[in-house]
């Protein structure tokens, strides 16, 4: 008996990979995590009932709205996704060896970089379709409110007689708060930062000795990641003449990789303001999760290629 | 004529483990060779915590050995491309509970690169030869024991493997169950499968293995044909059907009469609890099927 025609080369590698990250999003979606959808809604819709006192005049009325939807939205998409891309990688590794599935899969001609490269593409393929749905709920629901706040403000301003040029800049003040592209773009660098989570889990998870292990280690690097760059800078400032030596130099490089900055990440906070996230910024932060991906899959793949089972 | 490459190649394994609280190594497997042709039967046999399973492991990768080396038709285990010949059973195996017994053979047939209508005809294949296309759109959360085996039975030779390691393929399964694994088994060596299977079931390895190796502690003690092995040089068995009892006679006397043979033992032989068993639920499963 012949056997099958066997894989080799870059594209059976990427069919491998795909198949095993297809299986992971397979293997989540059916463990119903597509439920805090439900939550997410019924945050979007309080969102659109959040009225702070009101400080400024009537031709602001309905912009803190917007405001709010938006940031109860991007809050919402950043806890899930992190949350999500956390406990989902801590748990697919370890549940794969305690199942012996993984005795299985490593027993057909499967590379163990492989393995890993698809279990974090599964998860991450999970987070960026719920971050998709979110955003389209987010994006659907701010439209609407948008054109609402728009007709109102109109109507006021043409009661009050206001110039043609201060109608402009007002219609452009609330449509800067609406739907936009910077809108999408801060969605996606909830994704990227989800990444960078999701791959330093799956590094803690290939030496963790526990799901619980793995996540409160991930949470806590996350939290730190918030404060280290402030941190960092504080404390060579502190030091006369250190920040330019190698020393510093290392300790700067070696800290950056264990927590991962994501105070970088703040620009989100500006967009929901209504401030435009300039390309360049959503490049850099593109290159950094591509950077911290690469780096903690190998990282991964350096120990979980020594394992044994 | 060139020689022909051994299906399993196990040269002076050793196999240590690091413990915890002792400072010495644990040794799991020391100084075990095994050479397996191709089409043959090998069964490992030995008790709980021998070095069965890690033996095994270390043929597939998935431990490294300490000290020696293992292959697959001549290709070293380390090496992913060793595996592309091999399907392999785990002892108790779990697979994935949210998959059908049809999508989990789709996924592993998929890992071994297998795509479009020859994964689909392969799938059907097993499922028909491990008996489970009835079952085949149910969730393997769902299936028992045994169908479990079977199913990872086929995963096992989704690729058409030439080699099949089995570890304790019918631990926990029950007669019937067994008897299906093994006859699953006879099948793999008409089609010149080699298998490796280890046990402590010694009846049903020595049904079904043509070669056997005996590990205890981490050596390997005995090995070698079964035949060979278990026959008893100096003794014959003669079994009778619807003998006369003046025959049996006969023949004793003839015995008797010979200087050197000696009847040793002489009365009706015993069937297996086993058989038994398969025979009784199989006239019961026929009575209760029989047109009312």
């Amino acid at each position: 008996m012949n056997p099958l025609p066997a894989n080799a080369g870059i594209p059976d590698h990427i069919a491998r990979i795909t198949v095993i990250a297809f299986h992971a999003f397979t293997q989540l979606v059916r463990m119903k995590v597509f439920y805090f959808l439900a939550f997410f809604a019924l945050i979007l819709i309080a969102s659109n009932f959040f009225n702070l006192p009101q400080h400024e005049g009537p031709e602001a009325a309905g912009l803190d709205v917007l405001r709010a939807i938006k940031s109860w939205s991007l809050g919402a998409m950043t806890l899930f996704s992190v949350v999500l891309s956390i406990v989902s990688t801590a748990l697919l590794l370890p549940k794969d060896v305690e199942d012996r599935t993984l005795y299985t899969i490593l027993a057909k001609p499967v590379p163990r970089l492989d393995y890993l490269a698809g279990k974090l593409l599964g998860v991450l393929l999970l987070i960026f379709v719920s971050l998709a749905i979110m955003d389209a709920l987010m994006t659907g629901i701010l439209h609407i409110r948008t054109n609402m706040v728009l007709a109102d403000q109109m109507g006021f301003a043409k009661a009050n007689n206001w110039t043609p040029e201060e109608i402009t800049l007002l219609k452009k003040d609330i449509l800067d708060l609406g739907p936009s592209a910077s809108l999408q773009a801060a969605v996606f660098a909830v994704f990227l930062k989800a990444t960078i989570i999701a791959s330093l889990a799956l590094f803690i998870s290939t030496f963790s000795t526990s799901t619980l292990f793995t996540t409160i280690i991930a949470f806590l690097i996350y939290f730190i990641g918030h404060f280290q760059a402030s941190a960092r800078d504080a404390f060579l400032s502190q030091q006369a003449g250190m920040s330019d030596s190698i020393f510093a130099k290392i300790v700067t490089l070696l800290v950056a990789l264990v927590f991962p900055d994501f105070e970088l990440f703040n620009v989100i906070d500006a967009v929901i303001q209504g401030a435009i996230l300039p390309l360049a910024i959503l490049g850099k932060l593109v290159l950094i999760a591509i950077l911290y991906a690469v780096f903690y899959i190998l990282a991964s793949w350096l120990i979980f290629a020594k394992k044994e089972f | 004529m060139s020689e022909i490459t051994p299906a399993v190649e196990i040269r002076h394994l050793v196999k240590d483990f690091k413990t915890s609280f002792k400072r010495q190594p644990l040794r799991a497997v020391d100084d075990v060779s095994i050479r397996i042709m191709p089409g043959e039967v090998y069964g490992l046999i030995g008790p709980n915590g021998s070095g069965k399973s890690t033996t095994m492991k270390a043929l597939l990768g998935l431990v490294a050995p300490t000290l020696g080396q293992c292959a697959i038709f001549g290709k070293d285990s380390l090496k992913v491309d060793s595996r592309n010949e091999v399907g392999f059973l785990p002892e108790n195996p779990y697979f994935y509970k949210h998959l059908s017994g049809k999508e989990t053979l789709e996924f592993y047939g998929k890992l071994c690169g297998i795509r479009g209508a020859a994964l689909k005809d392969r799938v059907t294949e097993l499922l028909e030869l491990v008996d489970l296309t009835g079952a085949s759109h149910r969730r393997i959360g769902g299936y028992s024991k045994g169908m479990l085996q079977r199913i990872g039975l086929a995963q096992a030779l989704i690729q058409q493997p030439r080699l099949v390691i089995l570890d304790e393929p019918t631990a926990g399964v029950d007669p019937i169950g067994s008897r299906e694994i093994r006859d699953l088994i006879f099948k793999l060596r008409e089609q010149g499968i080699t298998v490796f299977l280890c046990s402590h079931l010694l009846e049903q390895v020595q049904e079904v293995c043509d070669h056997v190796g005996i590990i205890f502690r981490g050596k390997m003690v005995k090995e070698g044909k079964l035949e060979d092995l278990i026959a008893i040089e100096d003794q014959t068995e003669l079994i009778l059907k619807d003998a006369d009892p003046a025959l049996i006679a006969e023949i004793e006397a003839l015995v008797a009469r010979d200087a050197n043979a000696e009847l040793i033992s002489s009365g009706r032989p015993r069937t297996t609890l086993e058989r038994l068993f398969l025979r009784e639920t199989k006239i019961q499963d026929s009575m209760e099927n029989l047109p009312k």
